[in-house]
């Protein structure tokens, strides 16, 4: 047996998950180098398994919850932003599309008369509807106090 | 922990529930404390990894698919990010003189220690193991701990089982030869 085989072995042994069987053994027991390597390696065995282990400080939960908050909320943030603008960007490009199609196909001409049409409709309607417009008021005041009166009511039932 | 309680905390943790994600905190933050503080060099960052790894885990969980154990997925995340503190450039080359006295000023004596002289010896362990690569360190860290088993190692560095125990057993020989040759 060579020293070279006996050293290799040297560290299962020591830790315990090799049982030297008789010709490692033989070589162990008659070898001083190889004999000198177990022991030094038993030693650092012993010395690796005492190491002590570092702990967190007991503040480390909290601080951690913290800073995954922070990071979720700055996504979140991100995440807004990025929303708001896809929509800003929508939205004009299809009010940018409409106008460009109705440019095109000569349809803004027809689509001012449009609206020319539409405000005076509107226009003549809010005439018409003004005189009347204490009733309607009333009549959503008193809808509203029923609704409020029901809710409360029903609040109470529920208490 | 129980395959069924940690699905179970895991399935809590991706419907938002903040206490879940606060336990899974407690029932790991030894583990990756310890492991990250044993195997980075500068002590001070301990914390502030040790929290980046939460935070991942945090950020992965809705893609965490069940295969691997929670605690095998966990050590993935602290070996990536050791390697990646690892190759972080850094103002002075992390190198540690074995006479350095800074360095065996944060080893702090216990009464058992000086009982027995060990506190020189250990001491020197930690330079020497500061002197080890980054993948040894990280075996040696993590195989001393306590619950720590092979298999876990092995999935989570994605090695074989053979090639953890030969790596562990060259970072001992490279640790002994160090600690008789240059720490004599």
């Amino acid at each position: 047996m060579f020293c070279d085989e006996a050293l290799d072995a040297v560290e299962p042994i020591a830790a315990g998950e090799l049982t030297p069987d008789g010709r490692i053994a033989d070589h162990l027991a008659t070898c001083p180098n190889c004999a000198a390597a177990l022991d030094s390696a038993k030693r650092l065995e012993g010395m690796l398994r005492a190491r002590p282990v570092p702990r967190p400080t007991a503040q480390f939960t909290a601080r951690t919850i913290a800073r995954v908050r922070r990071a979720r909320w700055r996504t979140e943030q991100f995440l807004d932003v990025g929303f708001n603008v896809a929509m800003i960007a929508i939205v004009v490009a299809v009010v940018g599309g409409i106008w460009m199609l109705l440019h095109r196909s000569g349809l803004s001409v027809v689509s001012t008369d449009a609206m020319d049409l539409f405000s005076t409709g509107m226009m003549t309607m809010v005439r018409r509807v003004a005189p009347s417009l204490p009733l309607y008021g009333a009549a959503t005041a008193v809808l509203a106090t029923a609704l409020v009166l029901w809710w409360w009511a029903e609040r109470d039932a529920a208490l | 922990m129980h395959a069924v309680n940690e699905r179970e905390l895991v399935e809590r943790c991706r419907s938002g529930d903040d206490g879940a994600f606060q336990e899974l905190i407690d029932q790991y933050k030894d583990l990756v404390f310890a492991l990250i503080a044993r195997t980075v060099q500068d002590s001070s960052r301990a914390e502030d990894l040790a929290q980046e790894v939460f935070l991942r885990i945090h950020r992965g969980l809705p893609y965490f698919r069940g295969e691997a154990r929670l605690s095998t997925w966990i050590y993935r995340i602290v070996a990536n990010v050791c390697v990646q503190e690892q190759a972080r450039p850094r103002a002075a080359a992390p190198s540690v003189s074995l006479d350095d006295e800074r360095v065996s000023a944060h080893v702090t004596p216990s009464a058992a220690d000086r009982q027995f002289g060990d506190l020189e010896l250990r001491d020197r362990l930690e330079k020497a193991i500061a002197r080890l690569p980054a993948n040894y360190r990280l075996l040696i860290a993590a195989h001393y701990l306590d619950g720590v088993l092979y298999e876990d190692l092995a999935d989570a560095l994605q090695l074989p089982l053979g090639t953890v125990k030969t790596q562990l057993f060259r970072a001992k020989q490279q640790l002994r030869r160090l600690l008789e040759t240059d720490l004599k």
